[in-house]
């Protein structure tokens, strides 16, 4: 089990997500009412009914790099998720988050080859985040696209490659990635040096989500990405370099019901070892059986965590003016088996994504200890479920 | 004399005097309303049909662009669909939707042309907000499944619901999209409810679709019809512009609506301007009617001034009269502009249908607008007319007011004035004609300054003819024939004006109708050169100007190689841009063309033609070369080749100069077309598509038979127009009736109001004589001699009238042609006159005014001779 980004909430999530992004982009077509009424229905969805006929993570999975990294359309949703810590020479920090959900449309026996380039049983979504520290700045951006046409899509040959407009992740050699993505006079260009090789999250890559069978995803991480690269902003141009996580995940979960959302940490710690925790929350407080973790060690080698072996503590919390959600903004998290004792603070209070959906995603600086020995680091922290998306009561 | 408080304004016991006298002679009051009505309905119902063809384009247009500021188009497939990926990809903060925009039909529809658009629902909110939003949408469109449908299913397509409604189309209903005589199966997935009259009408012609689905319905996979923009400035469209590959064409989405617009705007003027031909025939008959009541009251006037009534008063008294009439006559015009505008609606939008372009779009009710524009417009007319018998019965000095012949003293007085202002208003119109301008507008003040003319000369002509008819009618008729001519002399005041009236209309009839003659004899004489072929096949096109859907290669082989067929040309019939705006482009492989067009000029000698436009050269259509100002060139005087005038054109690869070989007569289109090599045109369009086959058959052969044998047989899945030339040459000449059915119509009303004018004075006149009628009686006057008496004075009348519409016809006619036709259309026409014409409108004249003369005759014939004179 593992990274609950996108967890079996996520999943759950994911396809609101999509749909009531689609749902808003179709909107106009209907009439506001209309598209309120799409987006109740879609969350309304019953999962049996809408992921029938999608292949499902059930079993133990051969995988294989690097086909595995690239798109896996029998599965209803996939998402590629790249957050990372950059700093100037100068020490000037910035954080950014790109990331590229996929929702199929139609599960496979369903799809009819169609004359038409543009027909698609695939949307992409995109978000793409910049944290600027020293100007207190984050922006944050959403795109929505089909997968058709050259417009958006993922795919393995002739190299990898996801990529929504000019929003683009892609393979420029071995184990070596080109970022990019520019909005609104923003410009993030890096480049992705791979430094683990993909770590297989929960069973041998199989997350389990939830209690029932295939309530999973396929799910591997790249921990340690050496980022070097630019940052162009209001017309400024930053040489940066630091380092980015990537998750890739596949599934076709079902939702399980009373999670309110999760809180998610993917940290990266000075000794080189990397730490990615999840708890889920539920509706009556208490965290959900599923969470789990991972330690990374500097050699690559992964131990699980349960939900029993690691603690989140909020030591304060953080009221979005925009949202008015409450948000922790603090924590203490600690690996007792590991002698982990970490205080994990966001680099910038608000880094509230008010996108179709809202939720908190930010880069965040860590300190404590790690076998008796003073440890830094940072890391990205995700925080869903806060906010009512799109009602902002 | 004066009494207080009688000064300001009209005292209420006067205007009931006034209304009095309109009751008292209500058949004649009746009458005037009835002729202001028909011509504000006339007026109204033309402003109608413009307004909504207007509507109907401006509606339509708005549907395709929605908020876009500039568009990105291309040659004659489209723009490549991965024109907009690029876009997308390279140009990320361009705001940029893609658009399919296709006329098709479907008999699910009612076979009615439908626009099928495909958008993409990840690029087109900014664009078209016409289609939702805040409303209280019942749609049952808004579940996932079927969003789902919209996207993924092959087919599926949105409907409004009002328009599924009427079909009774539910959610799944199948539906056939016929487009260039291809089958395409399609699906309804879902409803959409508009969200108020507008946006329902502009969706009654919509078909919705993903653009993918659309892509697939048209058959044009990897292309769209255009990219939408909105572009924030222009550093914006600059650097996009240079961005933009060759072959491409950015602007901006007012231009090229406007284009359109430009397009019928001759049209729409020509027929204004024809409606208020109407309206002023209805002021002669404004005029004639309330100059009669006031000779008719001058006595009267002169009393009302002797017991103190003022001149102002006098002068109000007969406005408000003319008011009241004109008020009823405009309010009842509105209602008879409504009932004619049915009618006038349907053939105007046919034939902007037929010649320009194809709406899809039902324009809603009558725009008011044009209801309170003719009613003004009639109201003002009467008052205007009414003032100069107003200010005539204000200046009477009492006791002259007792002398009747005081105003025909006048008026003969006066007949030299209105011979010079006749030759003043003739000289104007000349000047205005000579005036070097493509102005229509500036033809039609001369027209009118002509018509103007042709009226004031009718007293001179009228006193002129009567004293030959005074001598003619003596000998022939004896004394009945003598005095019906110097009758009309004596009340020359009524007569000239109702002659005049007759006569502006009869000119009318003469003048329109030898210009459509002229146009058919030169239209059946350019058929008879263009239209060579024995048979043609073409695509059905929905839209006759732009006729571009294209015929299956396989066909074309086939048809080259079936049993019976010497020869095929091929043609290719598309739009391309110009520097000047969209033209249409018929790219031939005809070698003998040459000798199948009529030239106004050539650059060189006719068996050269084809190796010009092989070379690259082009001709323009007459209508596209007055439109851009081309002209012949002028050899220079070495004698050495002149230099040919140019048009530079959009091709695949970009702008190109084409070398322009000549212009010769065509009269398929008034927008024009540039006719060149097909050789030369897929050279510079990569484009192999084809819009229309000319066969020509071996010897003794029949085309009849052979169009059925390929109607039949032809393999294939598409459904081509296959016809005979005989057929298609009918056709043409159909539309062509087609699109003058209007103008007729508005002929034919404005002799019914110059009727109406001339049956109204002639009554008002006869019975004016009732008094010397009766004395004649009491004389001895039989009542034959009577009936003699009052027929001769009609059928003089007619007669002078016919006469003098002849020549003002035959001018009309010159202007028409040669004048308002060139510079509305750009087409040159062959005068052709035939005299049956003339006869036609000499009968008219003729049978107007003697049906106008037996009602007054019966009336005086039935009088007693000593009731007549009672009645005085």
């Amino acid at each position: 089990m593992n990274k609950k980004r996108i967890g079996r909430g996520v999943a759950l999530f994911l396809a609101p997500i999509i749909l009531v992004v689609g749902a808003v982009a179709l909107a106009p077509l209907f009439s506001k009412d209309a598209g309120q009424k799409v987006q109740s229905s879609i969350i309304a969805i019953p999962d049996a009914g809408s992921s029938q006929g999608y292949a499902r993570a059930e079993d133990a999975r051969q995988w294989s790099f690097p086909q595995d990294f690239g798109p896996h359309p029998d599965f209803q949703t996939e998402w590629w998720y790249y957050t990372g810590n950059l700093q100037t020479a100068e020490g000037r920090r910035f954080g950014f988050q790109l990331t590229f959900f996929r929702r199929a449309l139609q599960p496979p026996s369903q799809r009819v080859t169609r004359p038409s380039d543009w027909a698609a049983d695939q949307v992409f979504l995109a978000h793409f985040t910049l944290t600027d520290v020293a100007g207190s700045q984050f922006r944050a951006f959403e795109r929505l696209e089909r997968g058709a046409a050259g417009l958006a899509g993922a795919r393995i040959t002739p190299g990898y490659q996801v990529w929504l407009h000019d929003w683009s992740v892609e393979s420029i050699g071995m184990g070596r990635d080109h970022l990019h993505a520019q909005s609104d006079g923003i410009t993030l260009d890096l480049d992705l040096q791979d430094g683990t090789g993909p770590v297989l999250q929960g069973e041998a890559g199989l997350s389990q989500k939830g209690s029932r069978p295939g309530n999973a995803s396929y799910y591997y991480s790249l921990p340690r990405l050496n980022a070097t690269g630019q940052i162009g902003l209001s017309g400024s141009n930053f040489t940066v370099t630091g380092t980015a996580w990537m998750d890739h995940e596949f599934s076709t979960s079902a939702l399980e019901a009373c999670e309110i959302g999760w809180d998610w940490f993917a940290l990266q710690l000075s000794d080189g070892s990397e730490i990615m925790l999840y708890d889920f929350r539920r509706t009556d407080g208490s965290i959900g059986d599923y969470s789990n973790g991972m330690l990374i060690a500097k050699d690559g080698s992964a131990r699980r965590l349960n939900k029993s072996d690691f603690k989140i503590e909020v030591l304060s919390t953080w009221r979005s003016p925009h949202t008015q959600a409450v948000y922790p903004a603090h924590w203490r998290v600690s690996v007792p088996a590991a002698k982990i004792e970490l205080d994990v603070q966001p680099l910038l209070a608000d880094q509230e994504l008010n996108l179709s959906y809202s939720y908190w995603e930010g880069a965040v600086k860590v300190s404590g200890s790690l076998g008796g020995n003073p440890v830094s680091g940072v890391g990205y922290v995700e925080l869903t479920g806060y906010a009512r998306p799109m009602k902002g009561v | 004399m004066r009494q207080a408080g009688v000064s300001v304004g009209l005292p209420a016991s006067l205007t009931r005097v006034g209304w009095r006298y309109l009751w008292a002679h209500r058949w004649q009051s009746l009458l005037m309303i009835f002729g202001i009505a028909l011509g504000v309905a006339v007026v109204i119902s033309i402003d109608l049909a413009n307004s909504s063809a207007a509507r109907a384009f401006t509606l339509s247009t708005e549907t395709v662009a929605g908020k876009a500021t500039h568009q990105i188009t291309a040659g004659p497939q489209g723009v490549a669909d991965r024109l907009y990926t690029r876009l997308r990809l390279e140009q990320p903060d361009v705001v940029a939707a893609p658009v399919i925009d296709v006329t098709v039909t479907s008999p699910q529809l009612g076979s009615h042309p439908m626009q099928l658009m495909g958008i993409d629902p990840f690029a087109d909110a900014p664009f078209r907000s016409f289609l939702g939003s805040e409303s209280t949408a019942q749609g049952g469109v808004a579940d996932v499944s079927s969003l789902l449908r919209f996207l993924t299913q092959p087919g599926a397509v949105l409907l409004s619901q009002p328009l599924a409604d009427r079909f009774g189309l539910k959610p799944g209903s199948p539906l056939t999209i016929l487009l260039g005589g291809k089958e395409h199966p399609a699906v309804v997935a879902g409803l959409l409810t508009p969200q108020n009259d507008l946006s329902a009408r502009t969706l009654d012609g919509v078909i919705i679709a993903d653009i993918a689905t659309a892509q697939e319905l048209t058959g044009l996979t990897g292309q769209i019809s255009r990219i939408d923009l909105i572009l924030n400035d222009e550093a914006q469209s600059s650097t996009l512009q240079t961005w933009l590959p060759a072959g491409t064409l950015l602007q901006t989405s007012a231009a090229r609506s406007g284009t359109l617009d430009q397009m019928t705007a001759a049209f729409r003027l020509n027929l204004s301007a024809l409606s208020l031909l109407a309206l002023v025939v209805g002021m002669f008959l404004i005029y004639n009617t309330m100059t009669f009541s006031v000779v008719q009251r001058r006595e009267w006037f002169g009393i009302l001034r002797c017991l103190g009534v003022t001149r102002r008063e006098i002068f109000l008294l007969v406005l408000v009269e003319a008011f009241g009439v004109g008020l009823i006559g405009a309010l009842a015009g509105i209602g008879l502009g409504l009932l004619m505008g049915q009618v006038t609606v349907r053939m105007v939008t046919q034939t902007v249908n037929d010649l320009y372009f194809t709406t899809t779009v039902q324009p809603g009710g009558p725009d008011p607008w044009s209801l309170i524009k003719g009613a003004g417009m009639g109201l003002l007319t009467t008052l205007l007319t009414a003032a100069l018998p107003a200010y005539e019965a204000a200046s009477v000095p009492p006791r002259a007011a007792l002398l009747r012949s005081g105003i025909e003293a006048k008026a003969r007085a006066s007949v030299g004035k209105a011979a010079v202002a006749a030759v003043g208003s003739g000289i104007l119109a000349l000047i205005l004609f000579y005036i070097p301008s493509n102005s229509v507008i500036l033809a039609f003040i001369g027209t009118l300054a002509t018509v103007v003319a042709a009226a004031l000369l009718s007293s001179v002509t009228l006193i002129t003819l009567m004293r030959f008819a005074a001598w003619a009618g003596g000998k022939l008729l004896g004394f009945t024939g003598k005095m019906a001519a110097r009758n009309l002399v004596n009340s020359l005041s009524r007569t000239a004006v109702a002659v005049a009236a007759l006569m502006v209309a009869v000119a009318v009839i003469v003048g329109v109708g030898l210009m459509i003659d002229s146009f058919r004899y030169t239209v059946v004489v350019w058929l008879e050169q263009t239209l060579q072929g024995d048979i043609y096949v073409s695509a059905p096109a929905l839209d006759a100007v732009h006729a571009s859907a294209t015929i299956e290669p396989a066909v074309v082989d086939a048809i080259a190689a079936w049993h019976g067929v010497a020869r095929v040309d091929t043609l290719r019939s598309t739009e391309v841009a110009a520097r000047s705006g969209p033209v249409g482009i018929l790219a031939t492989e005809n070698p003998s063309i040459g000798k199948e067009r009529l030239f106004v000029w050539q650059a060189q000698a006719t068996p050269q033609t084809w190796a010009a436009l092989q070379s690259g050269g082009v001709l323009l259509s007459e209508p596209l070369a007055n439109r851009l100002n081309i002209s012949r060139p002028a050899a220079n005087a070495a004698g050495a080749a002149a230099q040919l005038p140019q048009i530079e054109l959009l091709t695949g690869s970009g702008w190109r100069t084409f070398p322009i070989v000549g212009v010769y007569y065509d009269y398929s289109s008034s927008q024009g077309a540039a006719l060149m090599s097909l050789q030369v045109y897929r050279q510079a369009w990569q484009d192999t598509g084809l819009t229309a086959l000319a066969v020509r058959m071996s010897p003794g052969g029949s085309p009849d038979a052979l169009a059925r044998d390929l109607q039949d047989h032809l393999p294939g899945g598409q459904a081509l127009v296959i016809r005979p030339n005989a057929s298609l040459r009918a056709d043409a000449l159909a539309v062509f009736d087609r699109t003058f059915s209007i103008t007729v119509a508005l002929r034919l009303l404005a002799t019914i109001v110059a009727f109406i004018g001339v049956l109204n004075s002639l009554l008002l006149l006869q019975l004016e004589k009732a008094r010397e009628v009766g004395i004649l009686r009491a004389l001895g006057l039989t009542g034959r001699q009577l009936w003699g008496l009052v027929m001769t004075e009609t059928g003089l009348m007619g007669l002078t009238a016919g006469l003098l519409a002849m020549p003002t016809g035959y001018i009309l006619a010159l202007i028409l042609v040669f004048i308002i036709n060139r510079r509305s259309f750009g087409w040159t026409l062959q005068l052709h006159v035939t005299p049956d014409i003339f006869v036609q409108a000499m009968g008219i004249a003729l049978a107007a005014s003697l049906l106008a003369g037996i009602y007054p005759a019966i009336k005086l014939g039935r009088m007693a001779a000593a009731q007549v004179m009672r009645y005085e």
